[in-house]
């Protein structure tokens, strides 16, 4: 009681944080509302420059909603610590491909962490880690740590790059996090071309210039394969590893078997696909594949995949010639009859150049001013290197490969000094620019995945403000009307508390920069309900008080005295709860545990020093009688 | 105004009842879990979710033929909105494909009859089997948070005996989740992260009725011989179940507008802390004092409590 100057000092206090910190969400309304106002738009576009630093600073510190209230996109994306791991090894045989298998494997199907189940793996087939890992001398407890260094820096680094790209893109504050040893979490608000930011984030952006092969080497390679499969079909060679091209994909397009591609000029064999069902099996290669007398080959689009799942395997990778892989080309060229046609190039293994010399890309019009092509410029290491490769290999043709896909292969018509060089073969300008952003942006030093997604529309978010603001004002319009007829004038003070608890939860939301998603108006709703509880539990001991025959004064004081108890365990129990949710959930879960955390904790305050400023005016104002707690 | 005021049920008296009754509850939730087994939603079992929206009142037989024509595999259902369904199939990397192919099956075959897809949630196995141990965790853990609080705020037995009752309350709700799962289209049951949150919420509020009552008992307890056990157990009871009601019943209000105003989103989450507050208070008073007293009586000990009272 001896503080009571103190309390209603420190009530005035937390209003007036709360006011202050709830102020520019205030003006933020009140000025979109004034803008949206004006009959022109012109008058509009007036108001808002006259007015910016004010809009401004009001949108930056006015409370803001989550990624489900405004719409947006919420990607949780996971780096591929295997490839990292295949990265970082050296003198790879099949040995190791088949154990890097086998960790790929056991990673999709368990929780544990990679770099676990790969020494498991090693331990298994009994192979010391420094066999393919760093230094021969190195035990395996040194070599797991540089590999844990490894993944952890491949993690932030992926995460910086991401942030370049969706920077350059321009999201308006997009959030960006790690989570655990390799998952990176990505939040975009308001995002309106999901496909386009999906593809911007999803490559690695590793560029590569790379030799082809002769045209000869690429023929006899691809008899060797067609022999090999048309062996294996007649079951020399079991072929039930074959992996099923479809089984993949559970949205199978249906494949048009009349669509198939007619056999054009200059072709050694005709590329005649067989019906979806029999993708099977494994078709020789001159079943899919078609060869021009001048060792290009190609493929048509519905058979890419298969081709794709072919060039993967590793009894095929066997019969290239050593430092080789075939490769296919990003864009369909279009055959005669309008098909679209995926060129297959013979390229070498190891790459002339990486993009880690480019400085500087640039999307832009070709010559012809129709094609859009990224210029690239490189640093002075790569400018050198650049022209010496060109200079040594007039007449032949570089592969420009961008994450596995071959975008151009020119044939190099004279030395190039000057570091330059150009991606074409692209589609779209949209498609140059963002080439261009995570080209600039650099390359990711694993893949990522995209291993959850959700994206709310703008429409449901508007959906979700009406039905989420709609609750609270029902839900405090319900238990405030049931304790002012249940408690009479101590209810009110009730009430009173709960609108203060309520601009509290806000107003913290706001200070510390947090958003208010739809679990977390479902926290408000339900700390509403809890809030009155402590005052519940201080009214009914009063009552009781009162009903002893004490006088008003001393069952206010005791009530308040001796309800403490059971409030203080009652709301350490809910909020260590919220708390274990907060730490343990993801995501919006976080939200609702967050509005449960700040909401009980401030009825501690609300619920028990507020209501008894206000009993303790009345008292002294005479305003308060044994009738006063209904 | 007054309710249960001045009451005197014999609690104790009838607490073989009460047991009875939730072990009736507690196996036929436990075989229904069994038997019929659990509605997973996508958080937990993986998997992609297209919510579409149209303009018209449209057949949810005309959508799913026009989807299964398109050879789009995959389960349509009514989502609660209106005009509304959620399409829902396996884990798809790529959602713009998925979005795409929905769209234009529509487009083409749908007409004049607008559709948004509002919504598209994907996610991956490995995600999904995380979540799943995440929320395991966080609900042990709150298990033994609360075991040591209310043992270290009164003693060890009224500790066990409160955290046995959560995990009855808890074990109910997923009971009644799995045997009303699936049976009504306004709401599915699923169990996904905010249930998981539902849990967590109710075992926090199921203590919180809880101690109020070892509040009163503990107050009334001390110096007491154990032959008087059974009277003190009753009359606290007696004495807070005013409040132990009127608490529930402001937190049972906001819950249920929750039901009914948040959306479809929300509404699984409402079901399960309203049923888990309804079953909370319920177990406060004939499962948790009840299961402290007969502990009390098979022991023959009395009770030291700790946290005594200032005045």
């Amino acid at each position: 009681m001896k503080n009571k100057s103190f309390n209603l000092f420190l009530i005035a206090v937390v209003t007036l944080v709360a006011a202050w910190s709830l102020w520019p969400t205030w003006r933020d309304y009140s000025l979109s509302k004034q803008l949206s106002s004006f009959a022109s738009a012109q008058d509009s576009l007036k108001y808002m420059l006259s007015h910016r630093e004010e809009i401004e600073d009001a949108r930056k510190k006015s409370l803001k909603l989550g990624l489900d209230l405004r719409g947006g996109m919420h990607l949780v994306m996971e780096v591929d610590q295997v490839d990292l791991f295949e990265q970082k090894a050296w003198n790879k045989d099949g040995k190791f491909t088949a154990i890097m298998q086998n960790v790929r494997k056991n990673v999709a199907q368990s929780d544990a962490r990679v770099i676990d189940l790969l020494v498991a793996e090693f331990k298994r087939e009994n192979i010391r880690l420094s066999r393919y890992f760093y230094d021969i001398r190195n035990t395996d407890q040194e070599i797991i740590a540089k590999l844990e260094k490894e993944s952890e820096d491949a993690l932030t680094r992926a995460k910086e790059i991401i942030r370049n790209r969706i920077d350059q893109y321009g999201v308006a504050e997009p959030v960006i996090t790690t989570q655990g040893s390799r998952k990176i979490i990505i939040e975009l608000p308001g995002v309106s071309d999901e496909n386009r930011v999906r593809n911007l984030l999803k490559g690695t952006a590793k560029l590569e210039f790379r030799l082809l092969r002769e045209p000869e080497v690429m023929v006899r390679t691809l008899d060797r394969i067609n022999t090999y499969l048309l062996q294996s079909n007649s079951g020399v060679v079991a072929a039930k590893d074959a992996p099923l091209p479809d089984s993949t994909a559970a949205v199978t397009l249906p494949v048009d078997v009349s669509k198939t591609s007619p056999p054009l000029a200059p072709v050694v064999s005709v590329p005649t696909p067989a019906p979806a069902s029999k993708q099977q099996s494994a078709k020789p290669l001159y079943d899919v594949i078609g060869v021009f007398q001048n060792g290009t080959a190609f493929t048509a689009e519905h058979t890419k995949e298969y081709v794709l799942s072919l060039l993967h395997r590793s009894d095929i990778q066997a019969l290239l010639p050593p430092d080789s892989e075939l490769l296919l080309a990003a864009k369909p060229d279009t055959g005669n009859s309008g098909e679209k046609l995926y060129s297959i190039y013979l390229v070498k293994k190891s790459p002339e150049l990486t993009g880690g010399v480019i400085t500087e890309a640039k999307a832009t019009f070709g010559s012809e001013g129709v094609q859009p092509e990224v210029l690239m410029t490189m640093n002075t290491e790569g400018t050198s290197k650049w022209a010496r490769i060109t200079g040594a290999n007039i007449g032949k043709r570089i592969a420009i490969v961008l994450d596995g896909a071959v975008y151009s292969a020119p044939v190099v018509q004279s030395k190039i000094p000057n570091g330059n060089s150009v991606i074409n073969g692209i589609e779209s300008l949209e498609e140059a620019k963002d080439l261009e952003i995570v080209l600039k942006a650099g390359a990711l030093p694993a893949p990522v995945r995209i291993i959850e997604e959700r994206t709310v529309g703008p429409s449901l978010g508007a959906d979700y403000i009406r039905a989420g603001m709609q609750s609270i004002i029902w839900g405090f319009t319900a238990v405030a009307i049931f304790m002012i007829l249940y408690y009479r004038k101590a209810g009110i003070a009730a009430d009173v508390a709960v609108v203060l608890n309520i601009l509290i939860v806000l107003s913290v939301l706001a200070g510390f920069n947090a958003s208010l998603s739809l679990p977390g108006i479902a926290g408000i709703v339900l700390t509403m309900g809890m809030a009155v509880d402590a005052n519940v539990l201080i009214y009914e001991r009063i009552r009781e008080e009162l009903a002893e025959g004490k006088s008003v004064i001393t069952a206010v004081t005791q009530g308040y005295d001796r309800a403490f108890s059971s409030i203080l365990d009652s709301h350490v129990t809910t909020l260590s709860a919220a708390f274990l949710l907060y730490t343990y959930g993801i995501g919006p879960i976080q939200g609702f545990a967050v509005t449960l955390l700040i909401g009980t904790s401030a009825s501690l305050f609300t619920a028990i020093v507020v209501t008894r400023e206000i009993f303790h005016i009345l008292l002294t104002k005479n305003l308060m009688s044994d009738k006063s707690f209904g | 105004m007054r309710i249960f005021q001045n009451t005197n049920f014999n609690f104790i008296r009838y607490r073989k009842i009460a047991y009875g009754f939730s072990v009736i509850l507690l196996v036929a939730g436990v075989v229904s879990l069994v038997v019929k087994g659990l509605n997973y939603g996508i958080d937990f079992r993986g998997g992609s979710e297209v919510v579409i929206r149209f303009e018209k009142n449209v057949d949810v037989g005309e959508v799913r033929s026009v989807l299964d024509a398109a050879g789009v595999s995959g389960t349509l259902k009514q989502y609660g909105m209106d005009r509304s369904f959620l399409f829902s199939t396996v884990f798809q990397g790529d959602t713009g494909q998925l979005k795409s192919l929905v769209s234009n099956a529509l487009n083409d075959r749908i007409k004049g009859n607008g559709h948004e897809i509002v919504r598209i949630d994907a996610v991956g196995p490995s995600i999904a089997s995380d979540l799943k141990w995440s929320a395991v965790k966080a609900l042990i853990a709150a298990l033994i948070a609360i075991l040591i609080y209310v043992g270290i705020r009164f003693e060890t037995k009224f500790a066990a005996a409160g955290v046995i009752a959560i995990l009855h309350d808890v074990l109910t709700v997923l009971g009644l989740f799995s045997i009303l799962g699936g049976i009504f289209a306004f709401m599915p049951l699923e169990m996904d992260q905010s249930i998981i949150a539902a849990f967590l919420t109710i075992a926090g509020y199921s203590i919180t009725d809880t101690v109020v009552v070892y509040d009163r008992i503990r107050e009334r307890i001390r110096g007491q011989k154990p032959s008087e056990y059974e009277r003190i157990f009753n009359e606290s009871m007696n004495q807070t179940l005013s409040r132990t009601i009127i608490t529930s019943g402001t937190t049972l209000l906001s819950v249920l507008v929750l039901f009914i105003f948040a959306g479809p989103a929300i509404r699984g989450f409402a079901f399960a802390v309203f049923s888990g507050i309804l079953i909370g208070t319920y177990s406060s008073i004939f499962v948790a004092a009840p299961l402290v007293y007969d502990w009390l009586r098979l022991t023959k000990s009395s009770v030291r409590l700790r946290g005594s009272k200032v005045s």
